[in-house]
């Protein structure tokens, strides 16, 4: 059964902070890079809208936190899933590690969102469909993170955290299909939608780029909090010696 | 180059986004590698390993 030695590796706490180790510069040294040249190509080189002027540039850092928002919180929700599966104490240990990330860049998302949407909308907010689902996301995060905190026996934490975070998952599909579900005042999918996306080249690859930029920072720094977390959880593994000496 | 800051009039909200995003991504970074940190410690303190 070679295919299921990597799902047992996955699973030992050693082997996980091992990897997370060495791997973390290379990701977000590439996050790093990819970040820059993504903020170049979107603030200098990208041209300006024909409807927006340079107000459309705000989608640079909108987007990719909004669509970060989302991911996460898949993450975090696929591995609680794990989690109570497999009674697999990593897959715990990365949930937890999401939160926290998640709801600040919901943050991001939404203070984004209203910055743009002041001079297109006329008003930082209204209450659109998509953006109470987001604001409900940020409450899902939010909560996850309080019952966390609020019970003291870590097994029973990781249980009853991770049912939450199963739960809301509901909330993502609302979010990204608000725009077409409901007649939305937020605009509907440029990028991610069936068929060609609707942006000129030299608007879109600095996108595309920034998305890459935040998924590489995400894994970098979600794999440092799951060492944090580790090493928190694996009290007195004698690997935890090891790696602190 | 104040052409550029101005980005037709929308800097002043364009800027404090960009200042969020990337607040908000330093901040992770910064509270990720301080969490590893404190964690570490912790745990030396609990195997009494001296540093």
């Amino acid at each position: 059964m070679a295919t299921w030695t990597w799902f047992h590796r996955l699973a030992s706490p050693p082997h996980v902070y091992g990897f997370a180790r060495r791997w973390t510069p290379w990701i977000g040294g590439a996050a790093a890079v990819c970040m820059v040249v993504a903020l170049y190509g979107g603030l200098v080189l990208a041209p300006e809208d024909y409807q927006q002027k340079d107000a459309f540039r705000m989608v640079y850092v909108h987007a990719p936190a909004a669509w970060l928002s989302l991911m996460i919180y898949t993450t975090m929700a696929v591995a609680a899933a794990v989690g109570l599966i497999w009674r697999m104490k990593v897959a715990h240990a990365a949930a937890a590690a999401c939160a926290p990330v998640g709801a600040w860049f919901t943050v991001a998302a939404l203070g984004t969102g209203m910055l743009w949407g002041k001079p297109m909308w006329g008003a930082y907010w209204v209450w659109d469909p998509r953006l109470t689902a987001e604001l409900v996301l940020l409450f899902l995060y939010l909560g996850y993170m309080g019952l966390r905190a609020g019970i003291e026996d870590p097994n029973k934490a990781d249980k009853a955290s991770a049912m939450l975070a199963v739960v809301g998952v509901i909330n993502v599909p609302i979010i990204k299909y608000s725009v077409e579900w409901w007649n939305s005042l937020h605009q509907t999918p440029t990028v991610m939608k069936m068929g060609k996306p609707s942006m000129d080249t030299a608007m879109l690859w600095p996108l595309l780029l920034m998305f890459v930029a935040f998924a590489l920072y995400f894994a970098a720094v979600l794999l440092i909090r799951l060492r944090a977390e580790l090493l928190r959880r694996e009290r007195n593994a004698s690997w935890v010696r090891e790696v602190v000496t | 180059m104040s052409e550029f800051f101005s980005m037709s009039g929308y800097g002043i909200y364009l800027w404090p986004a960009f200042a969020l995003g990337i607040g908000v991504v330093v901040l992770n970074l910064v509270m990720a590698l301080s969490s590893l940190s404190t964690a570490r410690k912790d745990a030396r303190r609990r195997l009494e390993i001296n540093p």
